[in-house]
């Protein structure tokens, strides 16, 4: 059974579908992407698994099961508890994630108190160990400093070790490197294969980034719209990419490992140009492809272990 | 270096020459009597020279002085020292009144199209206001030349009555670029053009961008983190950390034989679209931060990350010199 099953999820604001159906799996110790662009639903699929979205406004149904329990129908209390010990979060934004009138020492050692019961010396001792893991240096002389002190890759770092401060099963890290420096996502990135590598945490991944996607990542879902347009392994993506637009966004994209001054072929209009999944879909007002046929009807999801929803895509290939 | 680029001959041709401008920012202590307790060097001797009708992509990462040289080049931030000059106009020398005149040759696009764009002003004011400020046309020519500008950063005439919160992120850099296109500028200044929009727009706005090169003989000084995104849009790149050039040459050379260890690094860390490609290259991780500008470190500045560094790198500060034709670099070694 994998560690994380996500079935027909959906997330509603009101009128507005943010989340339309999403369906997808991450095993243990797997490292699995969610890709896509502004606005595809990635950051909500992942707030509702974590149960962080507000319960006021926004409606959510299907099943998110980890370990065979589904988090979305889990008592607020049950579902307190286990974030931070067994699934936990890294956000984009290290500096607002970060309480700025406490100590880092303090953010951490709240946690260690929380789910592992450490206090005192033990709490300190086991949280400079925690930043030391993380690549931090002078750990000791760090716990005693404020966030603002720290620059951004540190506040990353603080950010993972206090998500993998009670050795969660399954960590879900929310864009980790968008606001950083190449040099230094280049840096964060490290750590985060080689926590998954030693500790054997399972990663759900969610970036707008398929470079990122190619070096971490065993499986992808790539999102449109509030729907997975296609999911496969990682080879077998950029190697055969099938949904006009996982093929669109791999063009898009200016390459260093490319022949240069190549006109780039983007994908003409933009997410707003949009249509109902019951009607169609989604992608077929930017398409190249497109053809009545895809506008009669919600496409399925097609294939065996390479999965897309396209119902052009048989008679292209 | 100093005045001898201009004459090396290759700047025959030059629209823009930087000659060694440094932007020094003091920092001040004090409430009642403020005093001047050192500087933070955000450019710290530049030089650069771009020739009509092409692009020169200045590349770094955050703190390194790009955006500041971008605007001192504009005299948005004003010069510490040295030139900078326009065509035969030496744009550091000029008084305020014919300064703001000038600025009608070289424009900006900025890195956020909505922050930039006066949220209470429909698409005609917008277009229209450089025009007004430069005493440019009638009303109805300053419509005209608005049509035409739309139609040539493929937006439609349509749009004229709207607001910019009515526009999609990628139509709004299309405005912003519109904006500067206006007064039909010699240069224009790209500070982060794309890096605020999804994938599949970037391509457009970077194409789009290519276009109207052609299409208005402009000449471009491109600033951005993205390697990739320079190395499209540019011909020539300039590769900067804490405030100075490391390396410049053309943009197929810098990506195929980089000569600095800090641009190898660069290099090195942007992750490609490519599972083999990722799991094959060769990644040289730097440690640590970017250190204080205010204080950088003795001799050459990039010697505190750099893998490769020795005695000498603290000792001594590297020239800039040219390693091979049109390949400059500022580096002890040859890596």
């Amino acid at each position: 059974m994998a560690l994380l099953e996500v079935e027909d999820l959906r997330v509603a604001f009101g009128g507005t579908t943010a989340v339309d159906g999403v369906d997808f799996q991450v095993d243990q110790g797997q490292v699995v992407g969610l890709v896509g662009e502004s606005g595809c639903g990635k950051s909500v699929t992942s707030l509702a698994i974590m149960g962080l979205l507000p319960r006021r406004g926004a409606t959510v149904s299907g099943r998110a099961r980890f370990d065979g329990v589904d988090l979305l129908t889990l008592p607020r209390s049950d579902m307190r508890r286990r974030r931070g010990s067994d699934l936990a979060m890294v956000f984009q934004d290290p500096l607002s994630s970060l309480n700025p009138v406490v100590k880092i020492g303090t953010q951490i050692t709240e946690v260690l108190e929380r789910h592992r019961g450490l206090r005192g010396e033990a709490a300190t001792k086991e949280a400079e160990h925690l930043l030391d893991r993380v690549g931090i240096p002078d750990p000791r002389r760090r716990l005693g400093e404020y966030p603002h002190q720290l620059s951004g890759g540190m506040r990353q770092r603080v950010l993972i070790a206090i998500a993998v401060a009670c050795a969660p099963r399954l960590l879900i890290a929310d864009e980790p490197t968008t606001a950083l420096d190449v040099t230094i996502q280049a840096q964060i990135l490290e750590l985060l294969k080689d926590l998954v590598d030693a500790e054997g945490t399972a990663l759900l991944m969610i970036t707008h980034d398929l470079g990122v996607v190619a070096g971490l990542c065993d499986e992808v879902n790539v999102l449109y719209s509030g729907r997975v347009v296609e999911s496969a392994t990682a080879p077998d993506l950029f190697a055969l990419p099938t949904h006009p637009y996982t093929v669109g966004l791999l063009n898009s994209i200016p390459r260093l490992d490319l022949p240069i001054h190549e006109p780039l072929k983007p994908i003409r209009g933009s997410i707003a140009d949009v249509i109902r999944w019951q009607d169609g879909c989604a992608f077929a007002p930017r398409c190249d492809r497109v053809t009545e046929k895809c506008v009669e009807g919600e496409p399925p999801l097609i294939g065996a272990s390479h999965f897309h929803r396209c119902v052009m895509a048989e008679e292209v290939a | 270096m100093s005045v001898d680029t201009v004459t090396e001959g290759e700047t025959e041709t030059a629209l823009l020459t930087v000659d060694d401008v440094k932007v020094h920012f003091p920092i001040r202590r004090g409430i009642v009597v403020e005093r001047t307790v050192g500087h933070v060097r955000a450019v710290d001797g530049v030089s650069l020279s771009i020739d009509a009708g092409k692009t020169y992509g200045l590349v770094g990462e955050s703190g390194c002085g790009k955006t500041t040289l971008g605007r001192a080049v504009l005299r948005l931030e004003e010069p510490t020292a040295g030139t900078v000059t326009l065509g035969d106009t030496e744009v550091t020398g000029l008084r305020p009144e014919r300064l703001r005149r000038f600025r009608s040759k070289m424009q900006m696009v900025f890195q956020d199209p909505l922050g930039s764009l006066n949220p209470r002003h429909n698409v005609e004011m917008l277009l229209a206001e450089p025009l007004k400020v430069h005493g440019v046309g009638s009303k109805t020519e300053r419509r005209d030349l608005a049509r035409e500008t739309l139609e040539a950063v493929g937006l439609p005439v349509s749009v004229l009555e709207r607001y910019p919160h009515e526009f999609s992120g990628g139509q709004r850099q299309r405005l912003g670029i519109a904006r500067a296109l206006m007064l039909r500028p010699d240069l224009i200044v790209c500070d982060e053009p794309v890096s605020a929009l999804d994938v599949s727009i970037q391509a457009q706005v970077m194409n789009l961008l290519d276009e109207l090169q052609d299409e208005f003989g402009l000449t471009y000084l491109v600033i951005a983190h993205d390697l990739a995104v320079v190395r499209h849009l540019s011909d020539r790149v300039g590769v900067m950390y804490l405030g100075k050039l490391v390396e410049e040459a053309d943009s197929e050379t810098i990506y195929e034989h980089p000569r600095h260890p800090y641009t190898k690094a660069l290099l090195s860390a942007v992750p490609q679209p490519d599972p083999e490609v990722e799991a094959s290259r060769e990644r040289i991780i730097l440690t640590g931060d970017l250190p204080s500008p205010a204080n950088p470190p003795s001799g050459c500045r990039f010697r505190t990350r750099c893998p490769w560094a020795q005695d000498v790198c603290a000792e001594k500060e590297p020239e800039w010199r040219e390693a091979a034709s049109g390949h400059k670099v500022a580096c002890h070694f040859d890596l």
